[in-house]
This record gives C-alpha cells, sequence and structure tokens, in this order.
C-alpha cells in the first residue's frame, strides 16, 4: 500500500465536488508528496484519471472495496 | 427563419444511410452503433422512451432486433447511451475545476456553460428531458436528474459551507439548487425550443451568465473582484 502524506475524504460526494476538494488539497501539498482519496461516486474512477491527466500529478494507485474507491495521488 | 409553433418537421435522419432493404454488411460496427444511436434518438424526442419500442427502432432502420441488442442490452441502455452521446462529458466538469479559480461562483459559471453549450448543441436531449417528465417513469427521471446533480449537489454542499466560512443568513442549499435548475432548464427551453422571441437580444449564454449573476446575489454569494 502506497504510503501518504494526506487523506480527502470524499465519500457521499459527486462530481465535481471530489474533484474540487482534491484540487484544494493538492494545493496544500510539497511535490513529490501523495494525498489519498476516498470517494464512493463511480464516476470518480473516470474523473481522477482525467484529473490528473489534465494537471500532470500522477495517479499511483486506484483501488475499489466495498462500493468505496480510493486514490492516491502524488503532487508533480 | 420562420418556424412553426406546433409539432416540428420531420427531419431527415441517418436513415438516409440506408438506402436499401437492411444495413449494409459492411458497415462497421462503430458506424451501426452511431446510426442506431441517431435514429433512436429522434424516435425517443418525439414519442419518449415508453413510447418506442425495440420493434419500431429496427422497423425504422430496417434490421432486425436481433441485431440492436447486439450492440445494445436493453432498449434501457440504447436511451442511456443516447443521452450519453449528447451530453457533456464528465471529462469536460473535471477540466473546468481544473481551469477555475477554485470560487464557487467560478466552477459554477464554468459548469453551466459548459452544460448550455453541449445541450443547445442538440435540443432533442431538451425534448427528451420534456418527454420524460410528461411520462412519469422513475427510470427516465433518473437518468435526468443524474444529469443536474453537478449542480444540484455542488450548490447544495457549497452553500453550506460558504454560509458557515462567509457567515451568510442562512440559505436552504436544496432549495437554491432548485431555483438554479428551474433557471437555467427554463433559459434552455425559452431559446432551443420555444425560441421565444422575447429573448431575442441575448445570446444563449450571456442569458445564463446573466442568471448566474442573478443566482449568486439572491443567495447571497459576493463574488471575488475580478
Amino acid at each position: 500500500m502506497t504510503e501518504f502524506d494526506l487523506v480527502l475524504d470524499a465519500r457521499g460526494l459527486n462530481c465535481p465536488l471530489p474533484i474540487l476538494r482534491a484540487r484544494q488539497s493538492i494545493q496544500k501539498l510539497n511535490a513529490g508528496q501523495v494525498l489519498h482519496i476516498v470517494a464512493t461516486d463511480p464516476g470518480s474512477v473516470k474523473d481522477f484519471e482525467a484529473f490528473c491527466k489534465q494537471t500532470g500529478n500522477e495517479l499511483l494507485a486506484t483501488n475499489q472495496q466495498a462500493g468505496e474507491y480510493s486514490f492516491d495521488i502524488r503532487k508533480n | 427563419m420562420a418556424r412553426s409553433r406546433g409539432r416540428r418537421p420531420r427531419r431527415a435522419t441517418p436513415l438516409a444511410r440506408f438506402a436499401g432493404p437492411g444495413m449494409s454488411k459492411r458497415l462497421r460496427a462503430s458506424e451501426r452503433r452511431a446510426t442506431i444511436l441517431a435514429v433512436a434518438k429522434v424516435l425517443f424526442s418525439d414519442k419518449g422512451y415508453h413510447g418506442v419500442s425495440v420493434d419500431e427502432i429496427a422497423r425504422r432502420l430496417g434490421v432486425s432486433p436481433a441485431i440492436l441488442y447486439r450492440h445494445f442490452a436493453s432498449k434501457e441502455a440504447l436511451y442511456e447511451e443516447v443521452l450519453n452521446a449528447i451530453a457533456c462529458k464528465r471529462e469536460s466538469y473535471v477540466e473546468a475545476v481544473v481551469n477555475s479559480d477554485g470560487s464557487f461562483a467560478d466552477v459554477l459559471r464554468k459548469i453551466t456553460r459548459i452544460y448550455i453549450e453541449s445541450v443547445s448543441k442538440d435540443p432533442d436531449y431538451l425534448r427528451m428531458e420534456l418527454q420524460s417528465a410528461l411520462e412519469g417513469s422513475d427510470a427516465t427521471r433518473q437518468f435526468f436528474e443524474n444529469r443536474w446533480r453537478p449542480f444540484t449537489d455542488f450548490i447544495e454542499f457549497s452553500l453550506q459551507e460558504v454560509t458557515v466560512e462567509k457567515g451568510l443568513p442562512g440559505v436552504n442549499g436544496r432549495v437554491a439548487a432548485m431555483a438554479f435548475q428551474g433557471m437555467i432548464r427554463e433559459a434552455l427551453y425559452a431559446k432551443c425550443i420555444y425560441r421565444s422571441p422575447r429573448y431575442r437580444e441575448l445570446s444563449l449564454q450571456e442569458l445564463a451568465e446573466q442568471l448566474v449573476t442573478l443566482f449568486l446575489n439572491a443567495v447571497g454569494y459576493l463574488e471575488p473582484a475580478s
């Protein structure tokens, strides 16, 4: 499991809120640090792929378990 | 262009591409799929979800229902795919957030612009929404409700936060979200369906921009000076 520096609980939120929160959280990190996000919106998988593509941050891992999705994003 | 307010004239559909008795076998799967979607869209927007059967769509295409089921598992899947093909992509909303200043007002303006642009390109989407309202079907209502959620959820959650942060007088976020949805939907109907001369002076985007400003003022949100 990836180690992370900050956790964002985006459970119960729908697009575009998880992305907006992730953007705000990443701004608090230094380059190389990792944000761990937990979400429940199935669309968040595509959203975070697009988010990383557009922002240049690195999507290290995506996991799905019991209706929850988690993402580890390294700030570039 | 003069336009009748009654039932819209029957449009030329991609059916014209099927000059023969049925779909050409040489038609590629992606083209075939696109043609099915185009024909289904016209039928759904004219008659609603329940007013159209898979048999009728197949008949219009000149193919058997089995061919349709090869591409779409069910009528419901086909209906959803028709909506997905028209509505803006989620990636566009992600892009709007990434390119925003992160404020409630800026994100709201940007996602509204994207939604309006995508829907106004194809008013069949709005006709399907109207048909869905008339039909009272839970399934189709759910499809459209989900498409408004980026606005309704965003407004409801954000206003709760903004109210606390800025010490604004309490605004019921859910009711505010309903007001917003009603405004934008009416603007789309006025410009794309009714083509009301009353708003001729304003483009759809200008109308929407002004409505968003009215909304932000109404909920007591002060926009940061640009």
